[in-house]
C-alpha cells in the first residue's frame, strides 16, 4: 500500500477490515431490501401502476368486438406494461440513493465500485420479478386465457414456463441497463423524462426479439419452439453485451 | 518510400490553421464530387433493371439461415407471382445518395464513440468536444438518411398491387434507423439536462458508448432477420453486384460525401474551439475590468453605467458623481 504509506494512513489500515466482495454485495442487498420492507414504496407503486396499465388496455380494447384476436398483440401489450412499470421502479430505486446521499455514503464506505452496480442491479431485478409474479398472471387471465380463441380451443398457448423464462431474461436486461441509466437520470434535471428518453432506444433490440419470442409462445402455432429459442438466444446475447458495457461504464459515472 | 510512422507523425504536426485550410479545400472538393456524382447518376449510369421484377420464391429467404421474427403462420404474406415496382427509375437514382449518407452516419457515430472512449480515459475536454461535434455531424447525416430513405421507400416499396410492400412498421431495419435518430436526439437532451461541464461530458460519453452498440446490432439486423419486404433494401442490391457505369458514380459519391462529412466536422470543431477561446478572453476581460474599477473604487459606478445603458436613459446621475 504505497499510497497509504505516503499519506501516513497506514496506521488506519488495520481498522478497515478486509471485507470480501461477497459480504459487501450482501450488505448493500440487505440495506435495499430492508429499506423496501419498511417503506414498501417500489413494489407497491410498480404493482399498482401495472394494474392501472391493465385497466387502460381494457379501455383501449373495449371497442374491438368479439372477432378481434387479442392473443396476436398480447406479447406486445405485456412487454409494454413491463417497460412502463420498470421505468417507474428504476427511478424510485435511485431517487433515494441520490436525494438522501446514500450513493455518497456507499462511495465513502470501503466497497468496490463494481459491487455497487451488481448489488443495485440485483435488487432492481428482484423487485421487478416480485411485481411480475403478481401482475403477469392477472394479465394472462385477462388477455390470453380469457380471450375467445383460447376459450374455444382454436389457439393453444405454449407452456407457461417459456413465458416466465422470456420475462426473466427481459428483466435481467432491463435491470442491468436500467441501473446505469437511472443513475444518470437522477443526476439530471429531467429525471423520469430523461430515463424514458435514454432507456427505450437502448432497450429496443431486446424488446423486439422478446416480443417475437413471447408472441410465438402465446400464439402456439406449429414450430413456435424454434422461433422462441432463436429469439431468446438473441436476447441473451444482447443482454450479455449490454450488461458488460454497463458494468464497465458504471465506474465512470459514479462520483462525477 | 514513406514510412508509416513518419507519415503519422507528420499528420500529428498539422497545425490548426492548416487543418482548417484542408477542411475548406475538402468541403469544396466534396461538393464538386457530389455534384459530379449527381450528374453522372442521371446521365451516364445505366438502368440495371428496366422492368424491376422480383421473383417471389427467391426473396423468401430460407428460415434456416435467418432469424425468424414470427412463426410462419403469422409472417406477412406477399401475393403470389411477380411484383412490379412502380417507380424503378427513381429508386435507382436515390440509391447513389442514400447509401453513402447512411454509411457516413454510421462512420460519424463510430468516430464520436471513439472520442467518447478517449475522453473517459484521458478526461481531456478536447476529446469531449470532438465527440460532441461527431454527434452533431451524425445528426445531420442521420436526417439525410431518413429523408433519402423515405424517398426510396415511396419509389421502391409502393408496388403494382398499389400498397406498401409489407407493413412498413414490421420492417425492423426502418425502425432501427429511427432508434438511431432517437439516440442522437437523446444525447443532446441529456447534455442539456445536466449541470456542470464535467458531468455533461462524462454522461454524454457513457451514453454514446452504450448507444453505439446499436451499430453492430443494426448491421446484424439487416442481414440476419427475415425480410418482411422483398428485395427492397440497398444491402440486397449491393450483394447482387453492380454495372461499372453504376459503380463509378456510386464510388465518386462516397468519396464526395466522406470529404463533406470530414469538412463539416472539422469546421465545427474549429468554430467551437474559437468560441471557447472567446469565452476565456471574455472572462479575463471582465476580471481585468472589475479589478481596475475596484482599484479606483468605481465598481458601483460601472454598474450604474451598464444599467443606464440597458434602460437607454441619460446618465446624468453618474455624470454628477464623476464631477
Amino acid at each position: 500500500m504505497p499510497a497509504l504509506k505516503a499519506t501516513g494512513l497506514d496506521a488506519l489500515h488495520p481498522v478497515l477490515p478486509n471485507i470480501s466482495s461477497w459480504r459487501q454485495y450482501k450488505a448493500i442487498l440487505r440495506k435495499d431490501i430492508a429499506q423496501e420492507l419498511r417503506t414498501r414504496e417500489m413494489v407497491t407503486s410498480m404493482g399498482l401502476y401495472g394494474m392501472l396499465v391493465l385497466v387502460i388496455y381494457y379501455i383501449a380494447l373495449s371497442q374491438t368486438g368479439l372477432d378481434f384476436d387479442v392473443t396476436r398483440i398480447a406479447a406486445g401489450l405485456l412487454l409494454l406494461m413491463i417497460v412502463f412499470t420498470s421505468m417507474l421502479g428504476l427511478n424510485r430505486s435511485m431517487i433515494h440513493e441520490h436525494d438522501q446521499g446514500q450513493l455518497e455514503a456507499l462511495l465513502l464506505a470501503p466497497i468496490d465500485r463494481p459491487i455497487i452496480f451488481l448489488a443495485k442491479a440485483t435488487t432492481n431485478l428482484l423487485f421487478l420479478l416480485i411485481v411480475q409474479i403478481v401482475v403477469v398472471p392477472v394479465f394472462y387471465i385477462m388477455y390470453v386465457s380469457g380471450s375467445l380463441p383460447v376459450q374455444l380451443g382454436e389457439i393453444v398457448p405454449g407452456p407457461w414456463w417459456m413465458i416466465a423464462l422470456g420475462l426473466t431474461i427481459g428483466s435481467i436486461g432491463v435491470a442491468g441497463v436500467g441501473t446505469l441509466l437511472a443513475t444518470i437520470s437522477v443526476n439530471s434535471k429531467g429525471r423520469d423524462f430523461i430515463l424514458a428518453v435514454l432507456f427505450i432506444p437502448v432497450m429496443y433490440p431486446l424488446l423486439l426479439v422478446l416480443v417475437a419470442a413471447l408472441n410465438a409462445v402465446i400464439g402456439g402455432a406449429v414450430g413456435f419452439e424454434s422461433v422462441f429459442w432463436m429469439n431468446i438466444a438473441g436476447a441473451a446475447i444482447y443482454n450479455a453485451v449490454v450488461i458488460a458495457a454497463a458494468f464497465v461504464l458504471y465506474d465512470f459515472i459514479l462520483g462525477v | 518510400m514513406i514510412r508509416m510512422s513518419d507519415f503519422l507523425s507528420k499528420l500529428r504536426n498539422i497545425s490548426q490553421g492548416q487543418e482548417l485550410k484542408i477542411a475548406i479545400v475538402l468541403a469544396i472538393l466534396g461538393g464538386i464530387l457530389t455534384t459530379v456524382a449527381f450528374v453522372m447518376a442521371f446521365t451516364t449510369a445505366n438502368m440495371q433493371y428496366h422492368d424491376f421484377t422480383v421473383n417471389l420464391p427467391t426473396f423468401q429467404t430460407n428460415p434456416e439461415t435467418r432469424i425468424p421474427l414470427a412463426t410462419p403462420e403469422f409472417q406477412p404474406q406477399p401475393p403470389d407471382g411477380t411484383v412490379n415496382y412502380l417507380n424503378p427509375w427513381f429508386s435507382q437514382k436515390i440509391f447513389y445518395f442514400h447509401v453513402p449518407v447512411a454509411w457516413l452516419s454510421l462512420m460519424m457515430f463510430t468516430l464520436s464513440a471513439i472520442f467518447a472512449a478517449i475522453f473517459l480515459k484521458t478526461r481531456n475536454p478536447k476529446s469531449d468536444l470532438r465527440s460532441r461535434i461527431g454527434m452533431e455531424t451524425t445528426l445531420i447525416f442521420t436526417l439525410g438518411t431518413m429523408i433519402s430513405g423515405s424517398m426510396w421507400t415511396r419509389a421502391a416499396w409502393v408496388n403494382s398491387w398499389g400498397e406498401m410492400a409489407g407493413k412498413l412498421l414490421s420492417e425492423p431495419r426502418l425502425v432501427t434507423y429511427t432508434v438511431m435518430l432517437m439516440f442522437v436526439v437523446a444525447y443532446f437532451v441529456l447534455r442539456r439536462s445536466v449541470d456542470g461541464e464535467e458531468k455533461k461530458a462524462t454522461y454524454g460519453a457513457v451514453f454514446t458508448l452504450l448507444a453505439w452498440l446499436i451499430v453492430p446490432f443494426s448491421y446484424a439486423f439487416t442481414r440476419l432477420t427475415q425480410h418482411t419486404i422483398p428485395q427492397a433494401h440497398p444491402a440486397d442490391a449491393l450483394n447482387t453486384g453492380m454495372d461499372p457505369s453504376n459503380l463509378l458514380p456510386f464510388i465518386v459519391c462516397i468519396f464526395g460525401m466522406s470529404m463533406l462529412g470530414y469538412a463539416i466536422y472539422t469546421l465545427r470543431v474549429a468554430e467551437e474551439k474559437k468560441r471557447m477561446q472567446l469565452e476565456v478572453i471574455k472572462e479575463d476581460l471582465e476580471d481585468a475590468l472589475s479589478d481596475s474599477h475596484k482599484q479606483v473604487g468605481h465598481a458601483d459606478l460601472m454598474q450604474q453605467y451598464s444599467a443606464a445603458a440597458v434602460l437607454g436613459t441619460a446618465t446624468d446621475k453618474t455624470e454628477n458623481k464623476e464631477a
